[in-house]
């Protein structure tokens, strides 16, 4: 089999020497080597912490299952699935004795393209595919190894497939599982040689994803399934204003009520802990409780947009500056102005926020769905006082993430609770507490101003983006993050500049399935739609026209097969197209909404979106990631909106904060890109199109533009086509 | 103490009647396929079968319930045989699968009810949320068992 070596020119990460290989149970498993560094602090003295699985990312064993610990978590977008497979590529596994396991909370899975173990920003495939690759590849040599050993011939006369090693010119074999434990003594092939994409047998499959089968009888656990001898189960009532505080209660008419154990003071809230959940619920009504409002106790959504407003003249800092934008658009023949303005946004998560917590003396346990293991492991060690070492996390399903799992405040919530009442607690949120007190996607506006020529011809833009969320959003103060999608849009404007204002408003902000691109895109496309529509040319070949430089090249060919796919040239009459592409995770994503009018009804004919993503890991998982975050992203834009009076949150629950259903659900087609590019994200960038590209389709059918999400706020009803 | 006919078998709970069957169910009867979503019956996520009728569990109280047969995702097939479990494989419908007892116990009580729905059948009775937007999924599996029992 031709393999390639590694091009010396590789990005080198601090897991690229392979160290341990440990002979376990008779089998073998492969680990990274971890600088003492980064390994956390030297382990407290006394006794080990509870077991941790016992190492790296794939065990043989003698039987010949194959462990492959993911260190992606499984919320429904297929980690579990697509990183076994970036592994059983190169190792040759048979794929019926996989076993996935989830990792712990650990530094060595951390990932390496941003330090921090989180299933999070579309970073699991683009973090780990080569580590993982040359995980399972290293492993392959190493069993290769140890059957030639045995066999007393040279490794070079050996292939290794379908967890099987033929020895070539006498035929035989020896399985994987055979050679396990012989394959832990061989030496660690340092720069394994990894497959040529043509050679793949297993990454471009689309094997059915490994948690389908226990989601379909109920099998499956989820934190909120846990159950543990002896436990609480909590109930949760935060401070109705975004910043309030816990002034007193009074538990005095719930206390002789059935099961109820006891009241537990948080600092913006209390949870009541009984037998079971009805009972906590049922004795939290009877609850006496006061806030202090805080200091955004008087705050409403008119003052957030005020305020983001405000931001349109603060100097912010420029994360893009090129030719003199100010010169040329003082010196235009004409300007086009508009202001593009999104609300807050809650997740929505199906299974409410959830966290079971047990100490059991200098160590603690916790049972949870999230994208964070080692955030939510502090959070628990800090409310325990413990070491995070000495807390162990036990990976559940998430029903659903989005990002607001990412976050740990459950974990603090549980701990507290587990510390004040001494026994094992699950503490469960209402859906009232979920969108009350969630992690908002921030509320954010920008201000364009484009300058035409006297020909037409858009030689100069200025973008004024203003975000809601505090400097530290996405780490260390960076404009660049919260301006993504416009600071480094790919279209050629000579004179450009980008400037990002931050309008730190207080209200709780968050990472929110697409983050950034769930809101500037919408705004740049639909900005860009407006200099189409008022220089009188197509939207499509407008934006072609400025991606003529060939480092463009993907997102011009992501736009080119959008307009193929949809018939974009070929638009029947009474269907009207809206586009949109950009660069995002890592990938180049657009999409094509085809709508007709029905009266004064938008009637979505259908949704077509095309993602270059680079080696297209799971076809079918993606196109499952396409559909789905189109479906986030147009919940959304229909009637997607947190808004705030007196201080506190509006919405509630799924009447008054409500999500696309199956009768509003829009025919789509998905296509990928074949490419051999590096991998790019799949999970978030699917969200980002719907809203620019429906928007624009609306303008196409309507001309009225919509600057400003959700439609519902411009009475502007959508609906579903139904042949 | 309270008797429910819970998947073919009568079970008895030492349950407040005012508790949602919901709770009943997860807490007591120790059957967590059934979940949580909204206490509101907004969501569909903890719906069930009532004498074969889709309900939504978390507005049921048990008092309420009587001698009617409940049928939860555990009681819909030992081995995930059912047609519409079938289906929801083939399909690869679900993604973070919360929803999906649900989604699964909403179809089947529409496939009973109507063995060959068309799409505005299914949008009038699949009316329970998946954030993940797996709904065009969920139509092709109902599809394609209709299409197995129409043959």
């Amino acid at each position: 089999m031709n393999r390639t070596s590694q091009p010396p020119s590789a990005p080198l990460s601090r897991r690229d020497f392979l160290t341990s290989a440990v002979a376990i149970g008779g089998g073998l498993a492969l680990s990274f080597s971890l600088p003492a560094q980064e390994g956390g602090p030297p382990r407290p003295a006394g006794p080990p912490a509870a077991p941790r699985q016992p190492s790296g990312f794939l065990q043989i064993a003698a039987n010949g299952a194959i462990t492959i610990i993911t260190p992606a978590v499984e919320m429904g977008q297929g980690g579990h699935t697509g990183m076994p497979m970036i592994i059983m590529e190169e190792l040759g596994g048979d794929w019926k004795q996989l076993v996935v396991k989830d990792a712990a909370a650990a530094p060595l899975y951390n990932n390496p393209l941003f330090g921090q173990q989180s299933t999070v920003g579309s970073f699991s495939v683009r973090g780990w595919y080569t580590e993982l690759r040359r995980i399972g590849a290293a492993g392959r040599e190493m069993l290769v190894a140890a059957a030639a050993k045995e066999w007393g011939v040279s490794p070079a006369e050996c292939t290794a497939a379908n967890s099987v090693i033929t020895h070539k010119p006498s035929g035989r074999t020896k399985t994987y599982g055979s050679v396990a434990a012989v394959a832990a003594t061989m030496p660690i092939p340092q720069n394994p040689a990894l497959k040529a994409n043509s050679e793949f047998k297993v990454i471009g499959t689309s094997p059915a994803r490994n948690d389908v089968a226990p989601k379909v009888d109920g099998s499956a656990k989820y934190g909120i399934d846990m159950v543990l001898p002896g436990m609480l189960v909590g109930a949760i009532k935060g401070a109705p204003t975004v910043t309030g505080t816990l002034k007193s209660f009074d538990d005095s008419a719930a206390r002789g009520m059935k099961g109820f154990h006891s009241t537990v003071a948080l600092p913006n809230g209390v949870i009541v802990l009984a037998n079971t959940y009805w009972q906590a619920k049922s004795a939290l009504e009877k609850v006496k409780v006061e806030f202090d409002p805080g200091k955004l106790g008087g705050i409403d959504s008119a003052k957030v947009s005020a305020l983001l407003h405000s931001g349109f003249d603060e100097q912010g800092a420029v994360v893009r500056n090129e030719g003199d934008a100010d010169k040329a658009l003082a010196g235009a023949a004409r300007v086009v102005e508009a202001t593009y303005e999104v609300p807050y946004l809650a997740h929505a998560c199906m299974e409410p926020m959830n966290c079971t917590v047990r100490a059991n003396g200098d160590t603690a346990e916790v049972w949870v769905g999230t994208q964070s293991p080692q955030a939510v492991q502090a959070a628990a060690a800090q409310a325990l006082g413990l070491a995070k070492e000495r807390v162990t996390v036990h990976m559940q399903y998430l029903g659903g993430g989005f990002g607001r799992r990412g976050e740990s405040d459950y974990a603090t919530q549980a701990a507290t609770a587990v510390k004040a009442s001494g026994r094992p607690v699950k503490l469960i949120w209402s859906r009232e507490e979920d969108i009350q007190h969630d992690f908002y996607r921030p509320a954010a506006a920008i201000r364009f101003r484009g300058g035409l020529d006297a020909s037409g011809k858009l030689t100069a833009m200025e973008a004024r983006v203003v975000t809601s969320a505090a400097p530290s959003f996405g780490g260390p103060p960076n404009a660049g993050f919260y301006t993504s999608s416009v600071g480094d849009m790919a279209y050629e404007i000579p004179n450009l500049k980008v400037t990002g204002i931050n309008k730190d408003i207080g209200v709780r902000f968050g990472f929110w399935r697409s983050v950034n691109q769930s809101h500037n895109p919408f705004m740049l496309e639909g900005f860009l739609d407006e200099v189409a529509a008022a220089t009188k040319q197509d939207p499509y070949q407008f934006r072609r026209s400025l991606l003529q430089n060939p480092k463009a090249k993907r997102q011009l060919a992501v736009l080119d097969m959008l307009a193929e796919k949809s018939g974009w040239p070929k638009r029947q009459a009474g269907h009207f197209y809206g586009i949109s592409a950009f660069g995002a995770y890592g990938s180049y994503i657009g999409s094509v909404v085809d709508v007709s009018l029905k009266d004064k009804t938008i009637v979505l004919n259908r949704v077509v979106t095309v993602i270059d993503c680079g080696v297209a890991v799971h076809p079918a998982n993606i196109v499952a990631q396409l559909e789905g975050g189109m479906v986030y992203g147009l919940s959304a834009a229909l009637r997607g909106e947190v808004t705030l009076k007196d201080g506190a949150v509006e919405q509630s629950n799924f009447h008054n904060y409500p999500v696309v259903m199956m009768s509003q659900m829009p025919k789509t087609e998905c296509y990928i890109m074949p490419s051999t590019e590096a991998p790019g994200g799949v999970g978030e960038p699917g969200t980002a199109p719907i809203a620019p590209s429906l928007a624009s389709a609306i303008f196409a059918a309507t001309a009225s533009r919509i600057r400003s999400l959700p439609l519902s706020k411009h009475n502007v009803t959508v609906v579903a086509a139904r042949v | 103490m309270i008797t429910l006919n819970i998947n073919g078998k009568q079970v008895n709970l030492d349950v407040d009647a005012d508790t949602p069957l919901l709770w009943a169910l997860r807490d007591d009867a120790g059957l967590t396929g059934t979940k949580f979503g909204c206490g509101m019956g907004l969501c569909g996520a903890c719906t069930v079968l009532l004498d074969g009728q889709v309900m939504r569990s978390c507005v049921l109280k048990i008092g309420d319930v009587g001698t009617k047969a409940i049928t939860t995702i555990e009681g819909l097939s030992k081995d995930s045989s059912h047609p519409v479990q079938k289906a929801w494989i083939a399909e690869n419908v679900p993604q973070c699968g919360y929803c999906q007892s649900g989604q699964i116990l909403a179809a089947v009580a529409l496939l009973k009810q109507k063995p060959n729905p068309t799409d505005a059948d299914i949008d009038a009775a699949m009316t329970n949320i998946c954030r993940c937007g797996t709904y065009n999924r969920m139509r092709a599996a109902i599809h394609r068992v209709a299409k197995g029992t129409a043959t």
